[in-house]
């Protein structure tokens, strides 16, 4: 085997190391099976970010490293591309995959197919950040679809299997439609790479050519749907918020923004999807305004986390989709599409922390209700905790989304938005910000003491606090902070990668200017502002409206076929 | 040609209203196989447009269909199997906690609970 082809190893070692597990499991006795997990993680998540970080400097002395499975020709064969964009998805996905299983040992599902599930899920994520072949994406994600909705119904609980059963009903019967484009390319164009169905594109006729395109829609609408963007997104918040926190932590953090970033290679095929860009960003800036309205007016905790995962991927598609408006090669839109990857990046870090966190005081409190739980900390302290850790990486992960410094979330989001200044979605994203920073302040009450409190604790509690959910939430705290401080260091990292010239263009002044400095502190008190409105009589009135706002099964199709309609309109109109 | 592409739209369209009208969940996990079926059977006509032999590489074997398609849907088949599988586990999993396969009725259920 040649070196270069050395990059393959992220699909292949995870699917090895989830086969020695389930063999294992099988055949072997317990303590040699545990043994087996520890080596599968080793063999499966460890190894291949070592081994692509080994890679690096080739990809950035070559631009990207290319095999064809099998040797085949290129018309029939598939083709992997390991370039810069697969790099960083590949680390930033094993490396957040590691703190959830960590989490999962003592709190979530932990016996050996849940391991092997994870490594599955790594396996096809390396898989579709390399592959460009269209039917191997729809195979690979359907595997991720597979695997999410398995690890969404493992929790033993009804509810959990029914929302992994929606899941499940919406994104099927839309890769359908996935496949329907796919044919429909296939037989304009009679091949399944995206260079040669580029290539071929252009020698079609223009009634052609606008079937083509069709066709390129339909592929890009399910992905858009696994990315959770606001029309399309009625099947995540039960999904998320129903999964063991591990799992919501993991779909949260990596599951919603890998497809996006794939997108950019399916928008690359032909220039006319060019006119798409603008309106999606006005999409992606409406799902942050919606989604954080809907969060804040939620009761339950992973409920309101939910939804706001679904501003914060708004936040990212705005940047992502101004990136490619600009052109990914021009400076500009280079350095938006590097925003988008660190916002993704810390999004993942603070959104699995705070799943976590919230996920350990919820069950301590046997409850999610936010307005009901309080002082959780006596109740961890209850369960054994000596050191009130939870709370504190809590907060870690909560300043963190507020965008407050020195945490990763303000560099992102400061990024973010400077970057798209002139424009509405500035405005926009700035008011979802002010609706992110009371929407937490209402999430922080539970660690509010309460009267049971003050009572001393009678008898010490001979139970021992897990230590593998505090280790998770160390690694995911320390990270969420260490992002924070080495922002600058990360960003010139990505500078590297992706801006090939010399030119160097991100300013490092705008973190600590006057102006940003003063936009933050306003912002937060507009959002205590907000806080305080949303508690008032009035303010609770309307929330309770909102809350009780409920989708069904068939207004989610309803939702997919508006989407296909406009996108189609501003995409051949 | 025509025929056989309206009789698979025909299919198409049914698996579609199956998928989202009918309120039984086994119903609605057959509506999803035959939208599936309508795409693959959709791939292999389209594949029969050059030949109509099977595609064996020999060299007596000629006017062969297109083998591309037919290994694509050969994983598509695939894959729906393991879809079809899993949300029949679901089925069965809500049917035992629930006591009923008409998906308001599980919702209104499961709401009940929480």
């Amino acid at each position: 085997m040649i070196v270069n082809n050395l990059f393959l190893t992220p699909v292949f070692l995870p699917i090895l190391a989830a086969s020695i597990i389930l063999i294992a499991k099988s055949f072997l006795p317990v303590k040699a099976r545990r043994f087996c997990e520890y080596l599968g993680i080793i063999i499966g998540l460890l190894l291949p970010i070592v081994i692509v970080l080994l890679l690096y400097p080739e990809v950035i002395n070559n631009g990207s490293l290319s095999i064809i499975i099998g040797s085949y020709t290129p018309k029939i064969g598939i083709l992997y591309n390991f370039d810069s964009l697969s790099l960083v998805m590949i680390v930033l996905t094993n490396l957040l995959t590691l703190p959830a299983w960590i989490y999962s040992r003592s709190a979530g599902p932990s016996h050996s197919y849940f391991t092997a599930l994870l490594l599955l899920q790594s396996a096809t994520i390396a898989g579709i950040s390399m592959t460009c072949d269209i039917f191997n994406l729809f195979v690979c994600l359907e595997v991720m679809g597979l695997v999410a909705y398995v690890l969404i119904a493992s929790k033993q609980e009804k509810s959990a299997v029914f929302a992994a059963f929606n899941y499940m009903m919406y994104s099927s019967s839309s890769m359908v439609f996935f496949l329907l484009g796919s044919f429909g390319l296939y037989r304009l164009t009679g091949s399944l790479t995206y260079q040669e169905i580029t290539k071929t594109l252009v020698t079609l006729s223009a009634k052609e050519q606008n079937l083509a395109l069709i066709c390129l829609l339909l592929m890009i609408v399910p992905i858009l749907l696994r990315v959770a963007i606001m029309p399309l997104s009625g099947w995540l918040i039960n999904a998320h918020s129903k999964a063991p926190h591990a799992v919501s932590a993991l779909l949260s953090g990596i599951l919603i923004k890998i497809p996006l970033f794939i997108l950019i290679r399916v928008f690359s095929i032909s220039p006319m999807m060019q006119n798409l860009t603008l309106v999606l960003s006005y999409i992606g800036s409406a799902t942050a305004l919606i989604g954080v309205l809907l969060a804040l007016s939620q009761s339950d905790a992973k409920k309101l986390l939910a939804y706001h995962s679904i501003s914060q991927i708004g936040y990212i598609v705005t940047a992502w989709s101004l990136a490619l408006h600009y052109g990914i090669d021009t400076t500009l839109g280079a350095v938006l599409l590097i925003a988008a990857l660190f916002h993704a990046f810390s999004h993942a870090i603070f959104k699995g922390l705070l799943f976590l966190s919230i996920g350990t005081a919820t069950d301590a409190a046997g409850n999610r209700d936010v307005y009901k739980i309080r002082g959780v900390n006596y109740m961890l302290r209850q369960k054994g905790e000596k050191f009130p850790l939870t709370m504190i990486c809590f907060f870690f992960g909560a300043l963190s989304i507020m965008a407050i410094p020195p945490f990763n979330g303000f560099f992102s989001k400061t990024l973010l938005t400077y970057y798209i200044k002139p424009s509405i979605n500035y405005t926009i994203l700035n008011i979802a910000s002010i609706g992110t920073i009371a929407s937490f302040i209402k999430l922080s009450r539970i660690f509010l003491p309460s009267k049971e409190m003050k009572k001393p604790i009678k008898e010490l509690p001979t139970a021992k606090f897990p230590i593998s959910i505090h280790l998770s939430l160390i690694i995911l705290a320390s990270l969420a902070l260490l992002t924070g401080i080495f922002a600058k260091e990360i960003l010139k990292l990505l500078e590297n990668i992706f801006i090939s010239t010399n030119l160097k263009s991100i300013k490092y002044s705008i973190f600590f200017s006057k102006s940003n400095i003063l936009k933050t502190l306003y912002t937060g008190l507009v959002g205590i502002f907000l806080f305080i409105i949303a508690t008032s009589k009035y303010g609770s009135k309307i929330l309770h409206k909102l809350r009780s706002l409920k989708a069904d099964f068939t207004d989610q199709y309803v939702a997919f076929a508006i989407t296909i309609a406009l996108l189609s309109w501003f995409l051949l109109v | 040609m025509i025929i056989e592409r309206i009789l698979i739209f025909l299919i198409f369209i049914t698996g579609f209203i199956g998928l989202i009208s009918m309120k039984n969940i086994i119903k609605k996990i057959i509506g999803l196989n035959l939208l599936s079926s309508s795409i693959v059977l959709l791939f292999i006509l389209e594949a029969s447009r050059i030949g109509d032999e099977a595609p064996f590489l020999d060299d007596k074997v000629q006017n062969i269909v297109d083998p591309i398609p037919q290994a694509l849907m050969l994983t598509a088949i695939v894959i729906g199997v393991c879809v079809t599988a899993l949300s029949l586990a679901m089925a069965v999993r809500l049917y035992k906690t629930t006591g009923s396969l008409d998906i308001t009725i599980i919702k209104e259920r499961l709401e009940n609970d929480c």
